[in-house]
Parts: C-alpha cells; structure tokens; sequence
C-alpha cells in the first residue's frame, strides 16, 4: 500500500486502472482535467489507449466505441459537459453498453464558476438523456480516497448492469489534495473492499437471451461477436423494429435489470447518531457532508438529538433509508433544492422535511448549527434576509 | 499534539498558493498525519484569487474546511481583507507587505510581516523565491511540521533552482521571530 498526497483526480485515474480500465476519452474541463492528463500517460504504460476528443459529445461516443471492441472504457468531465453527454448517454443505455463517467461537479448553470463545488446534477444524474424508459445508477464519494473506492465499484457496477455509471464527486473531492492509499495487488484491494468483475466476451450469436425472465448476461458485444448496435428499438436479435411488443420487451429490460437487482448494488451509506431515534436528521452527499458530520458531532456534545445520514448510493433512490418519522434537514451545494424533494418524497409523509442550500462554497459549521437550533425549536429556517420556503 | 491544525493561503494566481499547500501536505503525509487541502480559484493561470486550505490531523479528517485558521498567509491586501476576520486569538497572520500594506491593528491574533518578495529581488534578483521565504518563516512558527521534512518536501516537489531554494527558504526562516 501507498500514500501519497494527491488530488481526487489522481485518485479516480488509479482506481480506474486498477479496475481494468484501459480506454479513456475525454475533453479537458476544470475541475477534471487533471483526470485526462493522468490518463494520458497512465493508460500507455498499460497497454491502454487515451483519445483527446473534439468535444464531449464525441469523447463519450468514443468510449461507446472502445467498449463494445472490448475495452472497459472511461471519460470525465464537469457539469457543462456532463450535458454534452446526452445523446451518447442514451446511446450507452440503449445498447447496453458498460461504461464510467466521473462527473466533477462545479459551481452552474452553464459554465457558472470553474473552480468552486457544486452539486446542480443531482437530477440530470437520473435523467441524463431524453426518452425515459430507464433506470440510472450513480454513487457519490465524499473523499479523494472514496472517488478512488467509488470508481473501482462502477466499473464492477457497469459490467454486471451493462449500464454507464456515473460517479457524481465535486470540485472539491477532485481538485482537492488529500493523504490517499493506493492498493499495491489484488490482496489490499481486497482489503479495501473492491471488486472487480472481468470483462466477459459472449460468443453466443444473440443480443439478448431468448428468455422472458430479465437477467444480466455478460457483454455479449465484443471482438468477433458480430456486434450489433443501433439507436433502433432491437429485436432480440439486434436487428431495427419499430414494432410496440419490442420496444416494451427492451424497455422492461433497461427498467427492471436494475430495479429487480438492487441487492447488487449493495446500498452505501454512512450513518452517525441515528440509534437513539434523533428528533433531527442530516441528510447530504458528498463534501457537504463532511462538514455535516462534524457539525452533527457537535450537536450531540451539546445533548441535541441529531443523527447524519449521508448517501452514498444515490439512484437507484434508497427509499428503505427514509423510514423514521423525524425532521428531516437536507444539506446542498444548490440552491434550488434538488435531493430535498426525492427526501420528500421517500420520508414518511408526516415528517417535516426542510432545505438548506449553498452554492461555490461548503456550508459553516455556524450556518449548521444556527439551522439546527432553529428546526429543534420548530422555528423557520432564515439566511441571508429572506424566509426560506417550506419545504 | 493539537488535534486539528489549519492553514489557509490565499492571494492572486502565480505566487504558488497551491504548490505552498501542496508542499506542508506532503511534509505532513511523510510524518504520519492525515491531511486534506482544498484549493479554490478563478479561472485565470496567472492574477485570479486563490485560496488553499489545508487541515492536517493525526485522526481522519472531517470537515476539510478552514473555519478559524491557526495560521493564515496573506499575499494579497484582498485576501487579507477576506480572511483576517476568521483567524481565532490564538492564531498567527503572516503577511507580505508588499501586497498587504494597510494592516487591521484591531485584531487579537499575531501579525507577522514576511517581506518575501523584497527579500527574493534583494537575493536572488527575481521574485520567484518569495514563495519559499514565506514557507521558511512558516516553518519557524509551524511546531506541528519538522523543518527539514518541510524542507525536502520543498525540495521533492520543486527540483529547479535546489541551491537558491535551501538559500531562501532559511532566509525566511531567520527574517522572523
């Protein structure tokens, strides 16, 4: 094991590798650049291929590419150009394609504030393309050494869901420097709980297995296999229809694949002081919740009864989560307001649940406990001058 | 040992705000610490507003922010203006007049004048080096972080010019107190 001090970008890129990932392409964006130029001169020195895309459009059509010829493949970006990604992303979904994503999210919309954390793609991480008729996994880290764990986790994810996965992290986790151990063999990977799934070739002639029941075969696409992959509604064969019975048949798939397997998926989650049945619940993701924990810890040195939940695993949603009946407080870098409702949502409908957003910068420890003092003593959240709304 | 030991630098693009973070991070890695450094900029190489923020611990680190700095680096009077406020009594501000040239005489804390650029155009002909002098005077009041593990850290990270940089940084070592 080695330990270095480096970036959340340096991080995903050995996680990547360790993973099998040996084809990257990419457009360089702040805060992910650093990503594409370690892949740059990572990926050679293993034998792997890197591509500078024109755009990120094309960079994550590339990827499609590598990963149907074999390769487990990989790209990352930011935010505006998480978007680009919203036709290949429908591409990737729609033919089953394994592929990584790593999205550093920064301060938006559209190029908004290059070198500041935000969390604005909460939502567009389970609709990243247009169509529906598919679920998304996405998991969220909240620290350089956890982008490296979460990157290793979505390739196995990718590989058993024949899905793209995106691992959501944010300005801060991958422009950030922090002590990170890197495993040396498959032993302390093992300690470290990664696991990987090899990339399996099918050789069989078939799309899809000709079954009703919805299982995860292995990658049937590949070298020799006389892939075929379109746009198109498939038959099972591969081949183009525009026939209804087809298209439910192939969306059921996208659907259910995931929802009916989530055991897989193995929902991560750090909860702090949540046994005693706390009055007050955080809930965040990411680097907000760091600052949650310790503001939550504190609380708890002064007698409130708070707990923390932070999400891991962010979709497929973790509903069995939002079980207790308490007031819940949602912490995110937005200021729309976005995990809030799916909190909403999944809570049990007698819970109080509320919001407190920023955006550039991670929330005080003043700005915590002020909201917390005001929630336990059933008083409205107010910042900044303006009452905000109830959520 | 302080359970938790912060550190913000801050000033304007191109004077090594984040190579300064970068270099104690590695020397606090190499002694067994836990260690976290955000850094936040604009969009500009050279001239924008940086800021780094580093935590260094011998327990994980939670919360990876600078709240109430023990030490604050001041190499613009902007970032000086910004940040002065959230030093706590028992912290040190070390500035270089040469940006920071209107000093709050209002504060509790400690405000030590490091006149790194003077110093390196002095010595070295060029300003280059003021970066180095900074983290020499740092090291004289950072008890956390062994001088010459903070030295070969310097060293490792920045392998031009190893001669003048052992110069200034114990240049900036003996310029306070």
């Amino acid at each position: 094991m080695k330990r270095f001090l480096e970036t959340g970008n340096f991080a995903v890129t050995e996680g990547a590798i360790l993973a099998g990932c040996r084809f990257f392409a990419g457009y360089p964006i702040t805060p992910a650049t650093e990503i594409a130029e370690s892949m740059s001169r990572r990926l050679p020195q293993v034998g792997g291929i890197y591509v500078q895309a024109e755009d990120e459009c094309a960079a994550m059509h590339l990827c499609i590419g590598g990963a149907l010829g074999g390769y487990k493949a990989m790209t990352a970006t930011s935010g505006p150009g998480y978007i680009l990604y919203a036709d290949p992303y429908g591409w990737a979904i729609g033919c089953e394609t394994p592929l990584v994503i790593l999205n550093s999210g920064r301060v938006g919309p559209v190029s908004g504030i290059t070198g500041a954390p935000g969390q604005g793609e909460f939502y567009l991480t389970r609709y990243p393309t247009q169509g529906g008729n598919f679920e998304t996994i996405c998991l969220a880290p909240n620290s350089a050494q956890e982008a490296m764990a979460m990157t290793v986790e979505a390739f196995y994810l990718s590989e058993r869901f024949r899905t793209p996965v995106t691992v959501l992290a944010d300005q801060l986790i991958t422009d950030g420097f922090e002590d990170i151990s890197v495993p040396g063999n498959e032993g302390e990977m093992k300690e470290m709980g990664f696991r990987i799934w090899p990339r399996q070739i099918h050789p069989g002639p078939l799309f899809y297995p000709a079954t009703d029941e919805i299982d995860i075969p292995p990658v049937q696409l590949g070298h020799n296999t006389g892939a075929l992959c379109s746009d198109w509604t498939p038959t099972e064969e591969g081949y183009d229809t525009e026939e209804v019975e087809n298209h439910h048949r192939h969306a059921f798939r996208l659907i259910y694949k995931i929802r009916n397997h989530r055991d897989l998926i193995s929902h991560r989650c750090q909860k702090s002081f949540l046994d005693d049945d706390p009055e007050l619940i955080v809930v965040s993701f990411g680097t907000p919740s760091r600052v949650v924990n310790t503001a939550v810890a504190k609380a708890r040195g002064r007698g409130q009864r708070i707990g923390s939940l932070r999400l891991i695993n962010l979709w497929p949603f973790p509903d069995e989560l939002f079980t207790r009946k308490a007031i819940y407080l949602v912490v995110e870098l937005n200021w729309d307001g976005q995990l809030v409702r799916e909190v909403q949502r999944a809570a049990p409908k007698d819970s109080a649940v509320h919001f407190l957003g920023t955006c550039g910068d991670l929330p005080t420890q003043a700005d915590l406990e002020e909201s917390f003092n005001k929630l336990l003593a059933n008083q409205p959240l107010t910042r900044k001058g303006w009452t905000l709304e109830a959520w | 040992m302080k359970e938790r030991v912060e550190l913000v630098a801050s000033g304007f693009g191109g004077q090594g705000v984040v190579r300064l973070g970068q270099i104690l991070g590695q020397a606090a890695v190499k002694q067994g610490l836990h260690v976290t450094m955000l850094k936040s900029h604009g969009t500009e190489m050279r001239g924008g507003y940086v800021r780094s923020q580093v935590v260094m611990s011998p327990k994980l680190i939670d919360s990876p922010i600078c709240e109430s700095p023990d030490y604050f680096i001041a190499l613009s009077l902007a970032a000086y203006k910004r940040f002065r406020d959230t030093v706590p009594p028992s912290g040190v501000i070390l500035y270089d007049p040469a940006f920071v040239d209107a000093l709050d005489a209002g504060l509790a804390c400690r405000q030590l004048a490091v006149p790194a650029k003077q110093l390196s155009v002095e010595r070295f002909n060029r300003p280059i080096l003021a970066n180095t002098i900074i983290l020499g005077a740092l090291s004289r009041h950072l008890a956390l972080l062994d001088k010459e593990l903070l030295l070969e850290s310097l060293l490792a990270i920045i392998p031009k010019f190893q001669a003048e940089n052992r110069q200034a940084f114990q240049a900036g070592y003996d310029c306070v107190h």
